[in-house]
């Protein structure tokens, strides 16, 4: 039941509202302080203002709800099976392919014109070469006996020419490390069969070069030789020349 | 706007406090914390509208709390959030008929920052009948005590706004309306605690 008389409410109202002179305000307060029913006015009047603020609060956040929950709720995407498989499948392929680049780039990382030249050279064994009752020459015995220094002197004072000679001081080069040497050599070999019309360990020679060149970095014309051992399938050497061979030498010219 | 999605605890109370651009940190209110909220509801027996309702109820609260000065910043608005939804959540399951007996118990042993924040939901159903009752009055009234104490315009501002012929006949309207409302809420003697709640929090 309203007990209050509309001059107090409107006291009251201006009061809330901020808008009550000082000297009113102080007496409308006495008031309160002595009549329970006006301070019991006063308290709905402020509590209904209250309700309108929850109000309009309310509204603004309903609507900012609305708003919100379009920019919130995106659709879940439902993905069809096919798309599944193809999902799986590309992941599968990227991490194969994750793992080939590790590895490519690991083996690019480790590798090295001397490990290349290890992985393909085996020591020629002389004996697979010399027919039944050919005497032994001296460069052929000091090959034998490791004697490389040996070999090299032989055939660098002429004592004894020919081909076999001249491969043998070839390897012996490689032995001791001397590319440039051995170099010279092979090529001796098979320019002494191109005079002679002849093809005296002209395999060997080509294969041995090759491998030459590698050590001694000189990518392209090892490339170039490689290529023409891989071509020819009577090549002695052929089946050595593998494609993962001329790949390393590949990527040996970008290191 | 992504802006104000980070805006550190004591920024966004401080703008809710004062009012301040209520709209953007009301929305950082929703990207922060929505679907941590939500995901709470839908796993306790609520509904993905349940928890939309909630979360609206606790936002309103929350500012509610932060602009009467009831919120300190004793625990991080997410912690002060949650509690406030897990008791309103609660508070409804109750109110439904079907609280769950296990959550009462994990109710039972949070910590006081939570139990203060149950207290602060206590009378929601009061509060909401009251709010209700506001829209309930004719929209010319609710109009103008909207504008007046929730959008702070001045009586000129309403007059200009409103089209009415003076600032006295917008004062008149306006004692009339408020008047009106009060006498809506006070004639259910139920709600004469909640206008008091209200009023003290």
């Amino acid at each position: 039941m309203d007990n209050s008389t509309p001059d107090i409410t409107s006291l009251l109202i201006d009061h809330i509202d901020g808008v009550l002179p000082a000297t009113e305000k102080q007496q409308l307060e006495k008031q309160m302080a002595a009549d329970n029913i006006i301070k019991d006015e006063w308290e709905n009047l402020l509590g209904t203002t209250e309700a309108i603020k929850l109000y309009g609060l309310q509204q603004k956040i309903g609507t900012i709800h609305r708003e919100m929950m379009t920019e919130l709720q995106t659709p879940v995407r439902t993905i069809s099976p096919v798309r599944r498989i193809v999902r799986y499948s590309v992941a599968v392929a990227a991490s194969v392919l994750l793992v080939v680049l590790g590895i490519t780039g690991y083996n690019f990382y480790k590798l090295s014109p001397d490990k290349v030249f290890t992985e393909n050279y085996s020591f020629y064994e002389l004996s697979n070469t010399r027919g039944a009752g050919s005497s032994i020459t001296v460069a052929e015995k000091a090959y034998r006996e490791k004697n490389y220094k040996e070999v090299i002197n032989i055939h660098d004072n002429g004592s004894e020419a020919g081909q076999l000679t001249q491969f043998l001081a070839g390897l012996s080069s490689l032995e001791l490390d001397n590319n440039s040497k051995a170099i010279t050599c092979f090529k001796e070999v098979i320019e002494t069969n191109r005079q002679t019309n002849d093809k005296l360990l002209e395999d060997e020679a080509e294969y041995y070069l090759s491998l030459s060149y590698i050590r001694n970095r000189d990518y392209d014309y090892a490339l170039e030789l490689m290529k023409k051992i891989q071509d020819d399938p009577g090549h002695l050497y052929n089946e050595k020349i593998t494609g993962q061979l001329m790949r390393q030498v590949k990527l040996l010219k970008w290191r | 706007m992504e802006l104000i999605r980070n805006l550190p605890d004591t920024e966004l109370v401080a703008n809710l406090r004062a009012g301040k651009s209520m709209d953007e940190s009301i929305k950082a209110l929703y990207r922060n914390h929505f679907e941590s909220l939500c995901w709470y509801i839908m796993n306790n027996s609520g509904s993905r509208q349940d928890a939309e309702d909630v979360f609206q109820e606790v936002v309103l609260s929350f500012i509610d709390l932060v602009q009467k000065d009831k919120f300190r910043g004793e625990s991080t608005v997410k912690t002060f959030l949650f509690s406030l939804n897990r008791h309103t959540w609660l508070n409804e399951l109750k109110r439904r008929g079907r609280a769950l007996v296990r959550e009462e118990k994990y109710e039972r042993g949070q910590e006081r920052t939570e139990l203060d924040a149950g207290h602060y939901i206590a009378d929601r159903e009061g509060k909401a009948e009251v709010t209700r009752l506001v829209g309930e009055l004719g929209d010319t009234c609710r109009k103008i005590l909207l504008l007046f104490y929730y959008e702070n315009l001045s009586m000129r501002e309403i007059l200009e706004t409103l089209h009415y012929e003076n600032e006295q006949v917008v004062r008149n309207k306006k004692y009339k309306c408020l008047k009106q409302l009060e006498q809506m809420i006070t004639e259910k003697p139920y709600l004469k605690q909640s206008l008091k709640n209200l009023l003290h929090g």
